[in-house]
């Protein structure tokens, strides 16, 4: 009686064991699909962006559901560069250089082919700006499946609902108190009147934890508000422009205007700015 | 004419006179008040009635307050009067302001305490006013913005010398704005707030200043 208990006690731990394996690995995947979500490609649904009735097709493609988070940097880059520390805060103060290569190393490490090659000897002689004294030149593997920044279409197209729209002006509410950490609601206290940097000093304004406000339409959280995102395109004022000063980022962040949270604003800054509202989520290729 | 419609009429009459009035006092430039500090020494500053601001302060860190109007203008004419400008060490007397699209932080500077600002090389002068400016042209590097953290231009009109405080005076923006524009220093087309401020830096003094 004794053997058969061992026996049974035995095949017990064994299977248990198999099946936190299993669940591991399961749990490897889940991250995948929860952190990377699948946003189903169109035209774009959302009448409020800048988009809307131009004949713009969106392919599938998968968008962090948070903003890269600290953690997410740290067990890429090393380092944490944010002026306010947190595990499950927005990495910031990252210009659109580390985002690029932040996207490679993370590729790197999960065995992805990275989708950018960096050029750090070349000057890319698109950009002109007048401050960005690093000017890699950064191109694209088209094909590859690794991870990379959004488009500005991607990111608007995302942050507008996709094919589940409800044509908000925010992403996921027309009310940017409930959809977006910005520099009225960021701080010690809600403020009023006009945006003044003093105030939003004196109120302690900073970023929040990721997924700490509505989702929008396609469970992607903080598109509006918090940090500011880096999206992979050029500021331009043309398709035909033969040079640019600027990235764009998109969203709008804790520290600047609400008009900036509007899923349709076009931010720009030069593509080695950085600063505490000024972070990313990533993309991949089916 | 009826009694009744007469009474009408002069009621109207009277309350257009009111409204009138009214917006007379709203000349005063009050549709903005700041005030910031970082908190270091003593600030005590006074939004007084009307466009009136007064501060106190002894051993600051840094601060600004001013009063001015919530939409800055390009043809607007700051008039001023600065009874009590007595700083004692670092601190400016001046008309400050921003734009939008192009993000841009623009100074026009009357007076200051020992240090004149900005402290770099002049792109030229502009008379105005009855004194001459020299005209500058900063940078800010990755600083706080209303679109958020932004590389931007500082444009400066500065005078050469100070300029006498106690009696009413005017600031013709639009003659700055011009000679600006004319060594290619262009404000953006979206206008934010513009106040006559005080702004003091490890310092100490007083000020009492009506802006209308």
């Amino acid at each position: 009686m004794k053997k058969v208990l061992l026996l049974i006690l035995i095949s017990i731990l064994i299977l248990g064991g198999c099946t936190r394996k299993t669940s591991k690995k399961a749990s490897t995947d889940e991250n995948i699909t929860n952190e990377m979500v699948f946003v189903e490609g169109g035209t774009f649904v959302n009448k409020n962006s800048t988009f809307y009735g131009k004949d713009i097709v969106i392919n599938d493609f998968y968008i962090s559901k948070y903003e890269i988070t600290q953690y997410e940097w740290k067990m890429i880059m090393g380092d944490n560069p944010s002026e306010f520390k947190g595990d499950n805060y927005p990495v910031e103060n990252v210009s659109w250089y580390d985002a690029i290569e932040y996207c490679n190393k993370r590729s790197i490490k999960e065995g992805l082919e990275p989708y950018y090659n960096i050029d750090k000897t070349s000057k890319d002689p698109f950009n002109i700006s007048e401050y960005d004294d690093i000017k890699w030149t950064v191109t694209i593997n088209e094909n590859a499946n690794g991870y990379r920044l959004p488009t500005e279409a991607e990111w608007e197209y995302a942050a507008s609902g996709g094919q589940k729209s409800k044509n908000y002006i925010y992403s996921g509410s027309d009310n940017a108190d409930k959809a977006a950490w910005y520099w009225r609601n960021s701080g010690d206290e809600y403020l009023k009147g006009d945006w003044s940097w003093p105030k939003i000093a004196s109120n302690n304004n900073r970023t929040k934890p990721v997924g700490s406000t509505k989702p929008n339409e396609l469970g992607l959280y903080d598109m509006s508000g918090n940090v500011r995102e880096w999206c992979w395109d050029w500021y331009t004022e043309s398709d035909s422009a033969k040079g640019s000063a600027y990235k764009i980022w998109k969203g709008g962040g804790w520290m600047g205007d609400v008009v900036c949270c509007e899923l349709s604003y076009r931010g720009k800054y030069e593509a080695n700015g950085m600063g505490p509202d000024t972070g990313f989520r990533v993309c991949r290729n089916p | 004419m009826s009694k009744k419609l007469r009474k009408a009429i002069a009621l109207i009459f009277a309350a257009s006179l009111c409204i009138s009035t009214m917006l007379a006092g709203n000349a005063y430039a009050n549709t903005y008040w700041q005030y910031w500090t970082d908190g270091g020494g003593y600030v005590n500053a006074v939004n007084g009635s009307g466009g009136n601001f007064s501060v106190n302060w002894y051993n600051c860190g840094n601060f600004v307050v001013g009063k001015g109007w919530a939409t800055g203008s390009p043809n607007r004419v700051i008039n001023y009067n600065a009874g009590v400008w007595a700083p004692s060490g670092n601190g400016y007397l001046t008309l400050y302001g921003w734009t939008r699209n192009a993000l841009i932080e623009y100074y026009v500077v009357d007076s200051w305490g020992n240090w004149r600002p900005p402290g770099s090389n002049s792109l030229g002068t502009v008379y105005s006013d009855g004194g001459t400016y020299d005209i500058y042209r900063t940078m800010r590097y990755n600083a706080p913005s209303i679109d958020g953290t932004q590389t931007f231009a500082q444009y400066w009109s500065v005078r050469t010398s100070k300029r006498p405080t106690g009696s009413n005076v005017s600031i013709t923006f639009a003659n700055h704005v011009n000679a600006w524009a004319s060594r290619g220093l262009y404000l953006g087309s979206s206008w934010s707030y513009q106040v006559m401020a005080v702004e003091g830096y490890q310092s100490s003094g007083s000020a009492n200043v009506t802006v209308w």
